[in-house]
């Protein structure tokens, strides 16, 4: 049990990490810093400040030349899931030899 | 789009030997299929790198090639932040669904669903949702041939589309499996040095400085970048619902798609299938970032050009021409050599699939009394019949081509996706529950493209009840895919819930799947994955319904 157990957290927090990883970090980095951060985007505010378009200003933030929340978007959609993925192989490696031995 | 107005010779001898070598390979790998299992899975003894290759082939077709360039153009941030999605679906694939596909030793993703839930009519279920999605992602594709042709020749995209689907219907025929796997590996080979090569020379003569590593070369032009088109890199202030969407198509949406999973059922054993998706990510990634700068070039060099006036159509050509503009005709013989390695191989994998599907899921459920040596001759005539309906019903292909195949991914999440990983890891779930999430997922998606893309219907004027109103904005259509999947989920759940549990021969399958050799009912039965579901797609229905004062249209 305590095998099936690890197998089953090892899982999801591989899967929650990839999920975020994949896309969802860089735009959540951008929303949340100006959210709760940067302090712009109130309802009310939101349009005032970023104009009808909703496009989020981000400046002085670079990364080999990039801006930061791009940087991340494909750095830890490629790099990043590669690691995550490699990690939990090792860990079923490991399990699976349990199972058999 | 005007055509070169002349023959690319060089372009069009290093194409014809593509295709040559890749019938010569089917034609070699003939050899090794003696029976139904070589032919449709290879005898199950591909290895990790093999596989992997193969893999990568199969996930970078002409939608990445050269669709995601068009769409980069039209989408500049988002359009990269879907694909950074589809790239690390791979991994959601390999941990939820890979290793276990394997160990249950299936032919095809139709017989998992079929001999999990013990159920014939789920069987044929689930080929209606295969051909479906298959014909989509294969349309999307086709094109693609056809545009590679079109600027090769001059000829129109039907010429291309006619000639390439039957080269690649003659050597799926005549490999099968084998024969595939080992195109598919030679392709990726071909395709990885006919992107990057390019690539590189058109990022030095633009003047990045980091030229000769593509995926992060070109930093130092992104302030020129800004000034030229300032939202290029701004994420856009939207509502989250539509990561969301563009998350559950690409996770779910891998595992429900048929060529990607049959590739799992051909390699040795588990660890195989988990190593070679791991090779798979760590090349797809790097053939993700570089188209990723080849759109950033080419928005660059079309603001930077001047008489640079292409309309959107014409976006699917702008690899070429970009190539041939900063490259030279050398380079682009081989991005173009490249394309149709990449849409061969995508059409091969798919073809395969919708072979196995009619031969052995359909035709062999239904005469069971026939054996292996004749359906093996039906499946080399399926196979070139299916070819041939394809190459038809592409005649008339999408005006985008990786829409289609988004349309696609949403689909197969929620007609086969959510089947496939509720039946590896929720013993209690069974074939009512299945049936229902199956239906109803897939027509929530089948009619979202046929009303929304088939049609030309604005999305939020389509006839689904109190959700229309919310299908706005960019990519709007795509929230379709929330209700299909999260429909899914819940009826899956839910009736499961209210029916009879499964018998324990069925339950037993999910603890061999998961490698353990003795039986424990107390595994993978627990109440806390399926109330998570519930709760989390509960919550998504309503997310998708507010905030809209947060994040206006």
């Amino acid at each position: 049990m305590k095998d099936y157990k690890l197998e089953v957290w090892v899982t999801t927090i591989c899967f929650i990490l990839v999920a975020i990883t994949g896309g969802f970090f860089s735009s959540f980095v951008v929303i949340l810093n100006e959210r709760f951060f940067d302090q712009v985007p109130t309802p009310e505010g939101l349009v005032a400040f970023y104009g009808e378009t909703m496009f989020v200003i981000k400046e002085n933030l670079t990364v080999l030349g990039f801006p930061l929340h791009y940087f991340l978007l494909i750095m830890f959609s490629w790099i990043g899931v590669t690691i995550l993925g490699a990690i939990w192989c090792l860990v079923m490696d490991r399990l699976e030899e349990r199972q058999k031995a | 789009m005007e055509p070169r107005g002349e023959v690319f010779v060089l372009g069009l001898v290093l194409s014809i030997v593509v295709l040559i070598i890749s019938v010569m390979i089917s034609v070699w790998a003939r050899r090794f299929t003696r029976n139904l299992g070589d032919y449709y899975v290879a005898g199950r003894s591909i290895g990790a790198v093999n596989n992997g290759l193969a893999m990568v082939s199969l996930a970078l077709s002409l939608t990445t090639f050269i669709g995601l360039t068009a769409l980069i153009i039209e989408g500049v941030y988002i359009a990269v932040a879907v694909y950074a999605s589809f790239t690390a679906a791979f991994i959601g694939l390999m941990i939820l669904a890979a290793p276990y596909l394997r160990r249950h030793k299936s032919f095809t993703t139709m017989a998992f669903i079929s001999e999990r839930y013990g159920s014939k009519s789920l069987r044929y279920m689930s080929v209606i949702v295969m051909m479906i999605v298959s014909v989509l992602y294969l349309a999307g594709n086709l094109k693609g041939i056809g545009i590679v042709f079109y600027f090769l020749l001059g000829v129109p995209e039907v010429v291309g589309i006619v000639v390439g689907g039957l080269v690649v219907t003659l050597y799926v025929t005549l490999g099968g499996m084998y024969g595939v796997t080992y195109n598919q590996t030679f392709q990726t080979i071909v395709l990885l040095f006919c992107l990057l090569f390019p690539v590189a020379i058109v990022l030095r003569t633009l003047g990045a400085s980091g030229w000769f590593f593509p995926p992060l070369g070109y930093g130092d032009m992104v302030p020129d970048m800004i000034s030229f088109v300032p939202h290029y890199f701004w994420a856009m202030v939207e509502h989250p619902i539509t990561y969301i969407a563009i998350f559950l198509g690409s996770f779910f949406g891998i595992i429900g798609l048929p060529h990607f999973v049959m590739r799992f059922f051909t390699v040795r054993d588990a660890r195989e299938a988990r190593w070679s998706t791991v090779i798979c990510v760590f090349l797809v990634g790097l053939v993700n970032t570089t188209v990723y700068a080849t759109g950033f070039a080419a928005v660059y060099f079309m603001q930077t050009t001047a008489g640079m006036d292409l309309t959107p159509a014409a976006y699917d050509y702008m690899v070429f021409i970009l190539v041939e503009a900063l490259a030279g005709e050398g380079w682009l013989a081989l991005a173009v050599a490249g394309s149709v390695a990449a849409g061969l191989s995508t059409v091969s994998g798919l073809l395969l699939i919708m072979g196995a599907g009619l031969v052995h899921d359909l035709y062999g459920e239904m005469k069971p009394e026939v054996d292996d040596e004749k359906k093996l001759k039906l499946s080399y005539a399926a196979m070139f019949v299916v070819g041939v309906l394809v190459i038809l019903f592409s005649l008339n292909p999408p005006e985008f081509i990786l829409k289609a195949i988004m349309w696609s991914f949403g689909i197969a999440a929620a007609g086969l996706g959510v089947p496939i990983v509720l039946g590896i890891w929720w013993k209690r779930t069974n074939k009512y529950g299945v049936g229902a999430g199956m239906v109803v997922g897939s027509l929530i998606g089948l009619l979202g493209w046929i009303m929304i893309d088939y049609m030309g219907m604005n999305p939020v004027d389509i006839p689904f009840p109190f959700f229309a109103k919310y299908l706005y904005g960019p990519m709007g259509w795509i929230k379709v895919t929330v209700l299909a999947v999260t429909f899914s989920f819940i009826l899956t759940v839910v009736v499961s819930w209210l029916t009879p549990p499964p018998p324990q021969e069925l339950q037993r399958q999910v603890d061999e799947m998961h490698g353990w050799q003795d039986y424990d009912e107390k595994r993978y039965n627990g109440k806390g994955l399926p109330i998570t579901i519930l709760v989390i797609c509960v919550f998504l229905l309503w997310f998708m319904t507010t905030l809209y004062d947060v994040f206006p249209k």
